[in-house]
């Protein structure tokens, strides 16, 4: 016997970059995760050819996903053009030979960062969602030790108590981005840095979502129809972005998420933040049903009271 | 519009790519060869953090980036981590390393003795300009001591457990496939040692010396000492798959330091303590500084600063570059969301409680 026997054949790289075992223990603990909505599995989270903190967990979970038969749109803000979804969109490409698309309906898994499409994602799809911070309760407890505790806990109490300094302080609930959320009335999550406008689309959807922190090595889900609530005060209730008054530029749409454009006398304008679904609109193409509607109705009967 | 320029964002990051490296100029196999030739303590650094032996390997990744480290560890990395495990070496032990440099700052002389092999610890720090003034290449040879210096030392611990100045030393008989590997599961607290010292071992340089220093400052024990340094090379010995034969598969170059306290254990019989790192390759300061961590790290009191958790995390190199130069990527849907906030809290009927 030689180590020329023992060696496998040299290729470049495996179907989808990871090797096997990698690949086998994202989809284990991707299950995990599943089976456990909203815990925070640990991962080894390997490194990938993308730097950590670019969504190199998000990639590690759709290379453990993807088969020839996929088809990947890979978004950054919402829009398909942005630099780095560009460069992740070539990385999976270039290692697995999938189609891509810009069309949140034509994809079987959607890798983004800090938006989810506005037109209703089918139970065939998976959400992948980047995530920088996976800990809700980092703000309140820096030690990763502790929280994991509170968690085991469910001692949430702290996180109540930040929303509550932010009311007595700021006579408003201040959480911009990122606003934790209770999954399936036990853990508490961090939903990623999507807007508030974005929170309620993981309630009871049909699709499943996978969010995974690569460089923290954390990664979670909230399963298809499964309880998802902001958490909210009985007596104020959640809000999500106020653009009522805006309209995108390009395409007159209202009650979707807009991106504010600083013009040079002054003033604003507003584009869709959604580029793909700009992409239909503009063309003229038939888009699918939205989160809300044209009246900014949210799809879940009296699931937003505010 | 350029950064998320519709359908040129792709073209945009491809130019700039070539941009970088036409800045550079090209690769060739030339320059990685002079980079491995010219330059084997910055190899050795990246080596390190990269977990992966491997000089030419690394005199590439370095030519590739132009030298920028980070990078050029991460490059190392995503190689290195979708290579198969064809075996383990064997565990060597501080007295079966060939050792060109020991040093023990706690005695005068020790068994085995002081060697000071190639440093440059006591050069003068004058730049020789005269080679880009004059074109000069002089140099002066070592000259060959007259009793060649051992090759294989005993470790100054062993003496001091003799002594009963150190607990005595429990093998760790753990089989080598089952000791804890960081690079293949993730960093749980309270981390196991092994998580610990291998964690020390490819942190980033920069950021080890600066908690490392904290530490000597102020922030940490107050009397550390370095117990000994080694810089050596460490046959690699692996088990012949076939044959079932021991064989060293070639040797690496390995740095290791113990940093040693006074007064630990009971007041009624008090003992020193050990803070232990190793790194591959020669990279002094590194291990110094690990070693002084390493000891605070399991010191019942330790700094918050300086306490497993807060050490590992923030001194990984790839986690803690590529989150850094993270921000560069645009942000501009949760500054939307976090400034709608504001403007809500800044309407002038703003004063009641929202409900």
């Amino acid at each position: 016997m030689t180590v020329a026997q023992l060696a496998q054949p040299w290729q470049d790289h495996s179907y989808a970059f990871l090797d096997e075992s990698a690949k086998r223990e994202l989809r284990r603990k991707t299950l995990k995760a599943i089976a456990l909505p909203g815990y925070q599995v640990p991962y080894a989270s390997r490194e990938v050819p993308i730097a950590r903190g670019w969504g190199t967990g998000g990639l590690q979970v759709t290379l453990s996903l993807v088969g020839p038969d996929d088809v990947v749109k890979v978004i950054d803000q919402g829009a398909d053009d942005s630099v780095n979804a560009a460069n992740l969109r070539r990385f999976v490409a270039r290692m697995t030979g999938v189609k891509t698309t810009t069309d949140a309906l034509a994809a079987t898994l959607i890798q983004s960062r800090h938006r989810i499409p506005e037109e209703v994602l089918r139970a065939e799809q998976a959400l992948i969602l980047q995530v920088p911070d996976p800990e809700p309760l980092r703000e309140v407890e820096p030690d990763i030790s502790v929280a994991r505790q509170m968690h085991a806990d469910a001692d949430y109490g702290l996180s109540w108590l930040l929303l509550y300094e932010q009311l007595v302080r700021y006579r408003r609930i201040i959480q911009g981005d990122s606003y934790p959320a209770l999954v399936h009335g036990r853990y508490v999550m961090s939903p990623s840095p999507i807007p508030r406008w974005d929170l309620p689309k993981l309630h009871h959807s049909a699709h499943l979502t996978l969010l995974s922190a690569g460089r923290e090595k954390r990664l979670y889900a909230v399963p298809p129809y499964t309880e998802v609530r902001p958490l909210e005060f009985d007596d104020v209730p959640y809000r999500v972005e106020d653009q009522r008054a805006f309209a995108c530029f390009r395409t007159g749409v209202r009650n979707k998420f807009l991106n504010e454009l600083p013009q040079g006398d002054g003033s604003s304008r507003y584009e869709l933040s959604d580029s793909g679904y700009a992409e239909k609109l503009l063309r003229g193409d038939l888009a699918g049903p939205t989160y809300f509607d044209s009246e900014g109705k949210f799809y879940h009967d009296g699931y937003l009271q505010g | 519009m350029a950064y998320v320029a519709a359908r040129g964002g792709e073209q945009a990051i491809q130019e700039a790519e070539r941009l970088y490296h036409e800045l550079l100029g090209g690769l060739s196999p030339e320059r990685v060869r002079a980079v491995q030739e010219a330059l084997p303590y910055l190899l050795d650094r990246v080596m390190g953090e990269a977990s992966l032996y491997a000089p030419e390997l690394a005199a590439l990744a370095l030519a590739q980036t132009g030298g920028e480290l980070y990078e050029a560890v991460l490059l190392l990395r995503a190689f290195r981590t979708t290579q198969p495990r064809l075996g383990y070496a064997e565990v060597i032990e501080q007295d079966r390393v060939l050792t060109l440099r020991r040093i023990s700052a706690a005695f005068k002389d020790l068994p085995g003795g002081q060697v000071l092999g190639p440093t440059l610890d006591y050069s003068h720090r004058v730049l020789r300009l005269e080679v880009v003034k004059d074109g000069s290449t002089a140099r002066e040879a070592a000259a060959a001591a007259p009793m060649p210096a051992p090759s294989h030392y005993p470790a100054l611990a062993a003496w001091q457990r003799e002594a009963g100045l150190l607990p005595p030393h429990t093998l760790d008989v753990t089989p080598a496939e089952e000791i804890p590997d960081l690079t293949r599961e993730p960093l749980l607290f309270p981390a196991p040692r092994a998580h610990q010292l291998q964690g020390l071992a490819r942190g980033d340089t920069g950021g080890i010396l600066t908690l490392g220093y904290a530490d000597m400052r102020g922030y940490g024990l107050t009397h550390p000492t370095i117990n000994e340094m080694r810089l050596g090379e460490a046959e690699v010995i692996l088990t012949h798959p076939g044959t079932g034969a021991a064989f060293s598969a070639g040797r690496v170059r390995v740095s290791q330091a113990e940093i040693v306290t006074t007064f630990a254990g009971s007041n009624e019989t008090p003992q020193l303590k050990l803070g232990f790192a190793a790194t591959l390759g020669w990279n002094e300061v590194k291990v110094i500084a690990a070693a002084m961590l390493e000891l605070n790290m399991r010191s019942p009191e330790a700094h918050p600063a300086h306490t497993a958790e807060f050490v590992l995390y923030h001194t990984e190199p790839v986690e803690a570059s590529g989150f850094c130069i993270h921000y560069k990527l645009p942000h501009y849907v949760t500054f939307q969301s976090s400034l709608e906030a504001m403007r809500r809290v800044r309407e002038p009927q703003s004063a009641e409680v929202e409900r």
